[in-house]
């Protein structure tokens, strides 16, 4: 066995151990952790295949940035630790993950399948952009990447595709944003309220507050200067 | 031979014999690779702590001369031996961990911190052909592993159980992630004049030994310099964008529970990022180890010194900013001008070309590269004008609309005033 | 490349074993007195009511999203930056499109009064 082999076996280890982890742990926080270990491991898989350009994308992106929005997300729920997470939809869950495993590894496996005369899948798996070109400048694979994601004839539709997805996922944010500070702006108001009541039983009769505080104060500064100006 | 030839030679002698040695002992082979390579870590590892002592030295006297005070005094002469004291006070102090705390998390936390911090250096080009690993992404590299701190931050909040920590935490990181953005877009200029992300390249660039045309980024891109060190600044939580730490709101921030070497292993994180922060925009835009007569790594430490000197003095002089303040300056200002600054970089690179044979090949007018930096320099520092400008007027309407607020307020409470005088 | 990123990883283990010695070092120098009244958490003198994981504010997570956005703009970017030198001067206009667009969705995030911090 090689030394990347064996690099490749234990780092898949510990990508599918977190992984398992991540979704059987009760607390919410743990879970999230283990799922940036999980990440951790994917960027080492992405410097074996030696594209360390995706690796450190990989920690940026899901390191960096996913996890801190799960983490954060995971902080918007109640009952980060003790939560009853039973979903009773599993298997379902399970069977459509199984399925979609299968397509994948057809898609993107070394391998394909004949039904029926037509062929799913690709034999001659990985297929580059460019295969001539990078193995021609192997240093320079990010280059390549970059020629041919401004090149109309290459990934320049789709290149601007994604920051039209962007742009999308930028509105559908605001408007989920917006939903749930209208929630967070209900759930408080119902809350003063409750807390309006209960002051109403205790005191029934009370004099009218003044507004704001600072107001009382420049009032009260104000007919100082006033007083001070008479005498 | 000069004394530093002198020190060179024997450094690659000391270098060359250890390697040797090890070597000798285990074979050729991964194994004495492995160890070589370890012994390097071990060594940029110890040299970052070594500096963490120092630094902590520097800054609490220069800010105190800064602020009028005396600062370390006491241990050894001029409080020489402050760092030391302070070192055996973190290994002897009792280390408490919080009853309620969630114990893995909370002393994982301090390690992995350290341990991103010090995986930056692996990648940061100290002389001509010292470099842990010239990596041909190093920049974003960088970026990448900066980025990983927040994560650890996170786990500190959490960890403590505490509600200061879990706040100052939430603050710091979306601090944190705020400041990436322009980082981000402001390494785009420099990546896009260099035509390459590794570190050893960007520097060569800036020579005039290897390819490179002597002129230092800073001069091709001004705007792009200032955003990243305010970014930079901010990234490593210091003044005044200091308010994960800011002790008289949230005590300490994330680590309010931390004490020991755990505590000790924050402040080495943050110190050690502060000094990358330095030592990168010293590769990115002031040329790196480049310069004249005096060997590269006497060069480099100058430069250093100067960008860190420049952030101590910040430091010492600036108040704190609030969070509002914070978020808006960030997401208001310095994304958008970033983002028209590297159009302006792509778009004036691509018309005025340095390079003939390129512009004769992709069109462009071909132009001397000194005349190529001034007409970026001069475009950068017109944006950076224009949109000050912009900003001014706005702040100007801000004020007077908030004034015309405040006198009226100030004329409903007269009023109010004189009632209850009448009362 | 693969060679290359080998002494990151040998970083990374010269870091955890330096900063655990100095871990270890110090938990066999340091008195360990623990008490009841030193493992409370700290607050201003009270007792902590209930725990630190309590619900977090919208807000967090809105701005992380928009970071999560331009950051992945961003990474977008890289490649294109490395070969920019090459390009030749239409390929600068798709680029111009994609950061517009950026902008144009941090000038939505704006308008909609999102990145407003109170």
């Amino acid at each position: 066995m090689t030394l990347q082999q064996i690099l490749f076996i234990v780092i898949s280890l510990v990508v599918l151990g977190s992984a398992v982890l991540v979704v059987t742990t009760r607390n919410l926080f743990h879970a999230a952790l283990f799922l940036v270990v999980s990440f951790f491991g994917v960027a080492g898989f992405y410097v074996l295949l030696d594209a360390g350009f995706f690796a450190a994308a990989q920690v940026l992106v899901y390191i960096g940035a996913i996890s801190i929005l799960f983490i954060f997300a995971v902080m918007l729920t109640r009952d980060v630790i003790t939560a009853q997470r039973g979903n009773s939809q599993w298997q379902a869950a399970a069977i459509v993950a199984g399925v979609i495993f299968l397509i994948m590894a057809l898609l993107l496996g070394p391998f394909s399948v004949t039904i029926r005369g037509r062929e799913f899948g690709n034999a001659n798996w990985p297929f580059a952009m460019d295969g001539n070109a990078i193995k021609a400048a192997p240093g320079n694979f990010v280059g390549i990447l970059g020629t041919g994601l401004v090149d109309l004839n290459q990934y320049g539709v789709p290149f601007l595709l994604a920051a039209v997805l962007l742009l999308v996922a930028m509105v559908g944010a605001i408007w989920v944003a917006r939903e749930l500070r209208g929630r967070e702006a209900e759930r408080a108001a119902a809350e003063t309220a409750v807390d309006d009541a209960d002051m109403d039983a205790n005191q029934p009769v009370q004099e009218p507050l003044p507004l704001i505080e600072t107001e009382t104060h420049e009032a009260h500064d104000s007919r100082n200067a006033a007083a001070t100006e008479k005498h | 031979m000069t004394v530093f030839e002198v020190i060179n030679n024997i450094l690659k002698i000391v270098g060359d014999a250890v390697a040797a040695f090890i070597i000798s002992i285990l074979g050729a082979g991964g194994l004495a690779d492995f160890v070589i390579m370890l012994l390097a870590a071990l060594i940029i590892c110890s040299i970052c702590a070594v500096a963490f002592m120092g630094l902590t030295y520097a800054e609490r006297k220069i800010v105190a001369r800064i602020q009028d005070r005396i600062g370390p005094n006491q241990a050894g002469p001029y409080g020489l031996l402050q760092p030391i004291a302070d070192g055996i006070k973190m290994f002897t102090k009792e280390d408490t961990t919080p009853a309620e705390a969630d114990r893995w998390v909370y002393n994982l936390a301090p390690l992995v911190i350290a341990v991103f911090a010090l995986l930056t250096y692996a990648v940061i080009p100290f002389a001509p052909g010292v470099v842990g690993t010239n990596l041909n992404i190093g920049v974003f590299y960088v970026i990448a592993v900066g980025s990983g701190s927040t994560v650890a931050i996170l786990m500190a909040g959490w960890g403590s159980n505490n509600k200061y920590s879990l706040l100052g935490a939430f603050r710091t990181v979306a601090q944190l992630v705020g400041y990436e953005v322009p980082m981000l877009l402001n390494v785009l200029p420099v990546v896009m004049l260099a035509g390459s992300m590794s570190l050893v390249d960007i520097v060569e660039r800036q020579t005039l030994s290897n390819g490179g045309n002597g002129i230092p980024f800073i001069l091709m891109a001004p705007l792009s310099a200032l955003i990243f060190l305010i970014s930079g600044i901010a990234e490593t939580g210091r003044s005044p964008f200091d308010l994960l730490e800011a002790e008289s709101e949230i005590v300490a921030g994330f680590h309010v529970e931390y004490s020991g070497m755990k505590f000790a292993l924050f402040f080495l994180g943050e110190y050690v990022n502060a000094l990358a922060v330095s030592i990168m925009f010293t590769v990115l835009f002031l040329g790196g180890y480049a310069g004249p007569i005096l060997p590269p790594y006497v060069w480099l430490l100058l430069k250093v010194a100067a960008v860190f000197t420049l952030l101590m003095w910040l430091r010492g002089t600036l108040p704190r900013v609030r969070v509002d303040q914070l978020m808006s300056f960030n997401w208001k200002f310095l994304v958008p001008m970033s983002i028209v600054n590297v159009i302006l970089v792509m778009v004036i690179g691509k018309v005025f070309v340095a390079d003939a044979v390129l512009a004769q090949s992709n069109g462009g007018i071909a132009v001397p590269p000194i005349v190529q930096a001034l007409i970026l320099f001069t475009s950068s520092i017109a944006l950076l004008l224009a949109s000050l400008l912009l900003v001014a007027r706005q702040a100007r309407q801000l004020r007077l609309v908030e004034a015309e607020d405040i006198e009226k307020r100030v004329a409903q409470n007269k009023v109010a005033a004189a009632k209850v005088v009448a009362q | 490349m693969r060679t290359d990123f080998a002494f990151v990883a040998v970083m990374m283990l010269a870091a955890v074993l330096l900063m655990g010695f100095a871990l270890v070092g110090a938990s066999i120098l340091r008195p360990k007195k623990p008490s009841k009244a030193k493992l409370e958490t700290y607050e201003c003198g009270m007792e902590t009511v209930g725990d630190a994981w309590v619900q977090f504010r919208v807000q967090y997570y809105i701005f992380a999203l928009i970071f999560v956005l331009f950051d992945v703009g961003g990474i977008f970017l890289f490649p294109f930056a490395v070969a920019y030198n090459s390009l030749p001067l239409y390929a600068i206009v798709i680029v111009i499109l994609f950061i517009l667009t950026l902008l144009g969705s941090l000038l939505y995030a704006w308008r909609k009064g999102v990145l407003q911090w109170d």
